[in-house]
């Protein structure tokens, strides 16, 4: 978008708002505290991934470095969608629904169609060279196409109307028929079914009726476990870990042992011996694993705090955004980038089940990187129009009314 | 809706928000449990794994026998890979299977069978050429395949095949010498193994990260420069075969020492194997080198060293003559002679040698005892026969497996007078022929029993060459005047048996012995119809410079086994030595 555009702010307002919000909403400084959090899991991530490159990529014949400078341009496109999501218009998102929710489903067919498994599953699209998880994709449509479907029915005054659960039902049927089911991504369909069920919870849904839908997912989830003997092999070994080592719990125990290994204060960055061929996806999955090893508990609890500071932030934004399709789209991003990082990390120290998924921004893998950065893009460009005074920092405000104070500047460099 | 954002909403918010936060506590109380509290725990079972000792294999040394004077290597290494798989690594068995089994050339189910196995080292190949070992690295740097290695191992190679093979030993799959050089010498030729302990990636590959790494470079193994002369060997092993075909024999063994230092120049034995295949030998018994490993009652070559003994101890004199009553009974057995023996009569002591006479070597023992069979005379013999000529004991020559034959004791028994009588024409006492071999040896040589040896010298890890110097183990095995004697009678024996007497050199000096020895029944007492024949004897010139010493076992041709079947093979070494190998003349001839 154009930043010279006169104006543009009223219209976003008045065109975001469809007629319910005000216009008032002032556009302000940024909150960069998210970008400062997510930088450092970033650099934490490639710092880590530059590690372990030469430890990964001996058994492969590749050049030592290659899992660091793919990684590192990783990052650069994800600083591209991070710039361009965070100077969309909200309304362009708005716009996007369909044709998203086209590319998603073109995207989730052709993977299954096209791709080739992966340990059973069908996750990656290869396409030219660059392979593409078409979870990541689904992620960010239902985020968007939900904000967008929630809110009009809010405006509609139907939001507890049995027709929208029957759409909600529908839409977590068909992420888990096709993220679960087609592509055996049990871990992205959880993330999936969370962002709904999250997003509903504050879109303003009965507590009842999401508890209810809750328990038929439950179900559902279940059975899903129980037809594939790849998950229930998933599951089994979730519940006794160290009872088979050797073969279904290899991965399970080698995280043990990579994060018990590390210590309190790590072995240091260069000495990570687990990434040498032990512990398997050790620069995407497992990556926790290695930075437990290598930073010890003073790294993984910092680490963890960073994650738990970065949603603080992003839940302010959501709390106080200017309106309730900004509020869903952050909500829909912190439970996103929430859920993941838990199951992740749940999984590495053997509290949940190991199920395949990446570590927000500190995982390996293009994919992920892009499009977690391109939803921080939409944290961020929402942080510019949050509710002054509703703040719970009075710090945050003191730096409002200072970011107030360089407007001028600051809209030069831009807005919407 | 109005500015103030719906009340409910936000608190929904925060409870999402306040779920991940205690979320974020017990995942840090977790790390903390998992990671300083059981950090311990963890670290062991991550040493246990990645902390691996392995060896750097030492190359084994080579072995040298001499071509004259030059040592030319008869055992060498060559390079070889085996094939080996971790099958806990291998995601896909049946995948991994296919592509390796295709490059090994084998069936994909043997391949299968063993990805499949409980170990995470199987070996798939053994000894594959560098070719299949680059296929699989190909494979493996592809993608193609994971979890399957080749190793580098070597494998002995023989450039002279067959030869000697009992006296060389193989090396098994192991990498440890059996038999032969290879199992006496296995320390030598092995070398060190180097160490390593180190912190390493999966593949045992060392990662180079730790400051707690051992690395102990191998030392490699010593070269072995045999006594053994190739042509020489070569020469006596077609012999040894051709004169076991002439006597109608399927085994025997034959061997050359040099009397004046110990060193073995030629042992043979028939039949033989191919060490390269040591694999596919089916009778394990052919690995052995007869003339160390299979001791025989030696018979009438003992009665050499029964007159040595007696004409060195001083019971008898050279010239001393005795009635010999053709028979004498001891102990309710009956000592006889052959039957072309002429009867009764007054005998010299040459006479004892020259005509094989059982009753003359009783007669000698008798005395060494002051005229009878008795205690002292035994004791007296049997210091000969252990201190002297170092019989019933190993010699301790460089070979795997070898036996150290059978003395009575002389005090300790029943029919002890009848079991010594025995001794001394070689029945109920046994000796492998390098033992009779090396007694002989000491007999012709002036009297200094030298410890029969193959070595003549090793080359360290850095090239350095150092000559074995002779081991004099006894110095007075008997005085020089005893052992000329001895020397004259053999050559009269030699020429005085209707055999052998062709086989006398002018200018040169041949002397011999025959034996012909009963062969003890496993079950006890002796064949009637089955013999072995031996034969010890020497070439020279001033002096002997060989000492032969043949055995053929069970000949079927008729006649004497000493004579007709070991007279001939000795003859034909003999002719053989003088003909091709530099035996001296007498001088002034």
């Amino acid at each position: 978008m154009s930043p010279r555009r006169t104006g543009s702010r009223r219209r976003f307002a008045a065109a975001n708002a469809s007629g319910s919000q005000s216009e008032n909403i002032r556009k302000h400084r940024p909150d960069y505290s998210l970008v400062l959090y997510m930088t450092l899991l970033l650099a934490l991530g490639a710092v880590t991934v530059y590690a372990i490159s030469p430890g990964i990529t001996a058994a492969q014949g590749l050049n030592e470095n290659f899992y660091s400078s793919k990684q590192l341009i990783s990052i650069g496109l994800g600083i591209v969608a991070f710039i361009v999501a965070s100077t969309m218009n909200l309304k362009t998102w708005r716009k996007l629904e369909t044709p998203l929710l086209v590319a998603a489903i073109v995207v989730a067919l052709a993977v299954r169609l096209f791709g080739d498994p992966v340990n059973g599953a069908y996750r990656w699209l290869e396409v030219g060279g660059m392979s593409f998880q078409a979870a990541e994709l689904i992620k960010i449509t239902l985020v968007v196409w939900l904000a967008g479907y929630l809110t009009r029915r809010k405006m509609e005054q139907k939001l507890n109307h049995p027709d929208t659960f029957k759409m909600l039902g529908i839409i977590s049927g068909i992420t888990l028929f096709v993220v679960a089911g087609l592509q055996s991504d049990l871990g992205s369909a959880a993330v999936m079914l969370g962002i709904i069920g999250f997003m509903s919870l504050i879109a303003g849904l009965s507590f009842k009726k999401i508890a209810v839908a809750g328990l038929v997912a439950i179900v559902l989830v279940g059975l899903f476990i129980a037809v594939s003997p790849y998950r229930r092999d998933r599951v089994s070994t979730f519940l006794n870990p160290t009872a088979d080592c050797k073969d279904e719990g290899y991965q399970a125990c080698q995280a043990l042992i990579t994060v018990g290994s590390g210590g309190m204060f790590g072995k240091g960055l260069g000495r990570s011996v687990q990434a040498y061929g032990y512990l398997p996806e050790a620069a995407n999955d497992s990556i926790f694993a290695i930075v437990a090893e290598k930073y010890g508990f003073l790294g993984t609890s910092i680490m963890i705090g960073i994650f738990v500071a970065l949603f603080r932030k992003i839940k302010i934004v959501a709390e106080n955004a200017p309106n309730d399709y900004a509020r869903l789209l952050v909500g829909g991003i912190l439970a996103w980038l929430s859920i993941q990082m838990i199951i992740n990390v749940g999984a590495m120290i053997g509290l949940l089940p190991l199920k395949g998924i990446t570590l927000p921004f500190v995982s390996y893998g293009g994919t992920s990187i892009i499009f977690v950065m391109a939803a921080m893009g939409i944290v961020f460009h929402i942080s510019k129009y949050t509710i002054a005074g509703q703040r719970e920092s009075s710090r945050e405000y003191g730096r409002q009314e200072k970011a107030k104070s360089t407007r001028i500047v600051r809209r030069r460099w831009g807005e919407a | 809706m109005n500015l103030t954002p719906n009340i409910s909403s936000k608190k929904r918010i925060q409870l999402g928000y306040a779920f991940i936060l205690i979320v974020g506590m017990l995942f840090i109380a977790r790390l903390f449990y998992l990671q300083v509290i059981r950090h311990g725990y963890y670290q062991d079972q991550a040493s246990a794994s990645q902390l691996k000792r392995y060896e750097i294999p030492a190359e084994r040394g080579v072995i040298y026998a001499l071509d004259s004077t030059e040592a030319v290597p008869i055992v060498l290494n060559e390079l070889r890979y085996q094939i080996v798989a971790d099958p806990e690594i291998i995601p896909d068995k049946e995948e991994t299977a296919l592509k390796v089994a295709d490059v090994l050339g084998v069936n994909k189910d043997e391949v299968l069978e063993k990805l499949n196995g409980q170990s995470r080292y199987e070996i798939l190949a053994k000894k594959q050429t560098k070719e299949v070992k680059e296929e699989i690295e190909k494979l493996y740097a592809e993608g193609e395949i994971v979890g399957v290695f080749a190793e580098k191992t070597t494998q002995r190679v023989y450039p002279r095949g067959q030869l000697a093979s009992q006296v060389l030993g193989f090396v098994n799959d192991e990498g440890e010498g059996n038999y032969g050089v290879e199992e006496s010498l296995d320390d030598k030729l092995a070398g060190t193994a180097g160490r390593v302990k180190a912190l390493t990636d999966q593949n045992g590959i060392p990662l180079l990260a730790s400051g707690e790494n051992v690395l102990e470079e191998p030392v490699d193994g010593e070269g072995i420069v045999l006594t053994i002369d190739i042509a020489m060997q070569e020469q006596l092993e077609a012999l040894l075969k051709k004169g076991l075909n002439n006597a109608k024999s399927e085994s025997g063994s034959a061997l050359i020492i040099d009397p004046n230092n110990g060193q073995i120049k030629a042992m043979a034995n028939y039949p033989t194997y191919n060490p390269a295949e040591f694999n596919k030998v089916e009778d394990p018994l052919v690995f052995n080198n007869a003339n160390v490993s299979s001791p025989l009652e030696p018979g009438s070559i003992m009665k050499t060293l029964t007159t040595a003994a007696a004409l060195d101890q001083g019971a008898v004199s050279v010239d001393q003559t005795y009635y010999d009553p053709s028979f004498y009974s001891i102990d309710d057995a009956v000592v006889r002679n052959i039957e072309e023996d002429g009867g009764a009569a007054v005998r010299s002591v040459e006479d004892i040698m020259r005509l094989s006479l059982n009753t003359g070597a009783t007669w000698l023992l008798m005395q060494m005892g002051g005229d009878e069979l008795n205690e002292q005379g035994r004791e007296a013999w049997y210091d000969y026969m252990v201190n002297h000529y170092q019989l019933g004991k190993a010699t301790n020559v460089e070979q795997g497996f070898e036996e150290p034959g059978y003395i009575p004791d002389p005090t300790d028994g029943f029919g002890l007078n009848i079991r010594y009588a025995n001794t001394s024409f070689g029945q109920g006492m046994t000796a492998t022929p390098l033992q009779m071999a090396a007694a002989v040896s000491s007999v012709v040589n002036g009297g200094t029993y030298y410890q029969p040896t193959l070595v003549a010298g090793t080359y360290d890890e850095s090239g350095e060459y150092s000559g074995s110097d002779a081991k004099v183990v006894n110095d007075n095995v008997v005085s020089s005047e005893v052992s000329s004697t001895i020397v004259d009678f053999m050559q009269t024996v030699l020429k005085g048996n209707s055999v052998t007497r062709k086989y006398a050199r002018d200018g040169y000096i041949v002397g011999g012995k025959t034996g012909t020895a009963e062969i003890a029944r496993p079950e006890g007492g002796y064949y009637e119809d089955r013999f072995n024949g031996t034969y010890s004897g020497f070439v020279g010139g001033d002096r002997p410079e060989y000492v032969i010493l043949v055995r053929v076992n069970d000949p079927k041709i008729p006649g004497y086994a000493g004579s007709q079947a070991a007279g001939p093979l000795f003859g034909s070494i003999a002719n053989m030595l003088i003909d091709n190998f530099s035996v001296t003349s007498i001088s002034g001839q």
